[in-house]
């Protein structure tokens, strides 16, 4: 079982200009996640959600705290979902899929096939990315995410850079895939909606990277933005973060 | 406006003298014509400038073994195939060459400030002078040329490599870091793809240059090949003879450039044919060609 372990994170980038303060990021984010859960951490922007993944991803390092992954006690395969595709537009798709695999070839074209007809692009194997539209490209970037067996999955704002009624599908996509692996998977998004319609577990960061709210999710999959329950639930947390941003803006007001 | 008058319109276009004559063969044609007029009122005016059918008369008889008056049979596939072994050899260390400096200077930081001003003082350094130290230090032989053509191509060829590396996408890397893609694979399928725009610049820079500088180190430091023949017939003061090796050798680079260069650059970019993912390696890759340009320049 996978198991993500974040205490006392911090993160401080250096100032761009002297005399000027350093940019703090994270101040003291502590969280557990484990097993079959997709959690999901939503948020302003400039809150420190994508410093969050790259520090869990271990291509950013903490200024102080620490992050553990283990699977069963060992360091966990991670599987990254980016904003854009990230695809290398001189391979084909299949090469795009070979190219993260530690499989011997003939296992690995097998396995990325499997994943590649997941996500409904059966056939599309030798195209290249600049042939396939922008959300068949992240297609191709969530179907290789989930080909090298990650025990933790990352994803960062995958959809943000998609059309309306593309996201949509692609989400569908990605609950149904969920619940067909049930990976465990840390999700960053700033649409609540979105979050509340794809997680188990919503951690809310407030401005300046602290964790402000971690609430529970437990309505049935799939789930749709017209049942009442799930605009209650959407409206909920957006209320609590917004009488947070009053008191606060009244505090320093 | 008619249904058939609007069908009509693009069959203009598709009027083959009509397009012949738009089009870019139409302009290259022109000039052509242009040129060969422009030298024959040049040959008729100045004294020692052959005229072109006296010059396109010598590389016939060059080329089908004939005699020349006073100078026994042409031996061109000896000279060109000596020539073309030479300017091989050379041109495949100086690329070689050039891509591992290239990488070097491209990847990292104390080996650009170690190696800048070397290369601009290699780039600096036109092949005549190369020619002539090879030769001093050699003598005449195979070695002059061979080294010649190394040591003028292969800065051209690090430099675009420099610049192509500093251009990979910092994504693409992040991407790799972050599913763990082993050196070996990222060098092959993300850095070598990624800077093969640069490298086709660089390499068709420096076959330009190499062939160039091959002629220059046996005009002066060898005893057959191409330029050793040029300058067979330049000393016996046979102009014809001299202008009619310089076409054959800027034939040759017509023909290397358009059955081996094109080809292949058109392969390494099958994939930019379709879609936006392309368009934006274009123009970086023309980006690359300006600098490289710049370069030429300096």
């Amino acid at each position: 079982m996978a198991t993500l372990q974040i205490e006392n994170l911090t993160k401080t980038f250096p100032s761009h200009s002297k005399g000027e303060e350093p940019v703090r990021a994270i101040q003291g984010i502590s969280f557990e996640m484990s097993g079959q859960v997709f959690v999901s951490v939503v948020g302003p922007s400039g809150c420190g959600k994508s410093t969050l993944l790259n520090i869990v991803s271990g291509v950013d390092t903490p200024s102080s705290g620490t992050v553990a992954v283990t699977q069963d006690g060992k360091p966990a395969v991670l599987g990254y979902v980016f904003q854009d595709p990230r695809l290398l537009p001189w391979r084909t798709v299949m090469q795009n899929m070979l190219y993260v695999s530690d499989l011997p070839e003939d296992e690995g074209r097998e396995n990325a096939k499997r994943y590649l007809e997941m996500v409904g692009l059966e056939g599309a194997e030798g195209m290249w990315p600049g042939q396939l539209s922008g959300g068949m490209q992240q297609r191709v970037g969530i179907a290789r995410a989930f080909s090298v067996h990650p025990d933790l999955l990352l994803m960062d704002e995958p959809f943000s850079h998609l059309d309306a009624i593309t996201a949509r599908s692609l989400r569908e996509e990605l609950q149904t895939l969920w619940e067909a692996t049930k990976k465990t998977v840390l999700f960053v998004t700033h649409d609540v909606a979105e979050a509340v319609q794809l997680s188990n577990r919503i951690i809310t960061l407030a401005h300046g990277g602290t964790v402000f709210d971690d609430t529970a999710i437990d309505l049935p999959f799939p789930r749709r933005a017209s049942d009442p329950e799930f605009a209650a639930q959407q409206a909920e947390i957006l209320g609590r973060f917004e009488t947070m941003e009053a008191e606060r803006a009244e505090a320093t007001g | 406006m008619s249904v058939a008058s609007i069908l009509d319109r693009p069959s203009i276009k598709r009027n083959p003298v009509g397009r012949a004559l738009t089009s870019t063969w139409g302009a290259r044609i022109t000039f052509y014509v242009m040129f060969l007029v422009f030298w024959q009122l040049l040959a008729m005016n100045v004294a020692r400038v052959p005229a072109p059918l006296e010059t396109f008369e010598f590389i016939w008889t060059e080329l089908t073994w004939g005699d020349h008056p006073g100078v026994r049979d042409g031996e061109w596939v000896e000279h060109l195939s000596v020539t073309f072994v030479r300017f091989s050899i050379g041109l495949a260390l100086g690329v070689l060459a050039g891509v591992i400096v290239g990488i070097a200077v491209g990847s990292s930081r104390f080996m650009r400030s170690l190696l800048s001003d070397v290369l601009l003082v290699f780039l600096a350094l036109p092949a005549i002078i190369w020619a002539f130290l090879t030769v001093m230090w050699f003598g005449l032989g195979w070695k002059a040329p061979v080294f010649t053509v190394m040591l003028s191509a292969a800065p051209f060829v690090a430099v675009n490599i420099s610049h192509g590396v500093r251009a990979v996408s910092p994504e693409l890397h992040r991407m790799s870091d972050a599913f763990g893609v082993p050196r070996n694979r990222r060098f092959r399928s993300l850095l070598m793809p990624a800077i093969a725009g640069y490298l086709f610049t660089g390499l068709r820079f420096a076959f330009i240059i190499g062939w160039n500088a091959v002629l220059l180190a046996e005009w002066f430091g060898a005893a057959n090949g191409v330029g050793w023949r040029s300058r067979l017939w330049y000393d016996g003061a046979r102009y014809e003879g001299f202008v009619g090796w310089v076409i054959i050798f800027i034939t040759i680079i017509f023909l290397v450039d358009g059955l081996i260069l094109t080809p292949l650059q058109n392969r390494a970019f099958r994939w930019r044919k379709s879609g936006a993912a392309g368009i934006e390696l274009v123009e970086m890759d023309h980006a690359g060609f300006e600098e490289g340009r710049a370069v030429r320049g300096a």
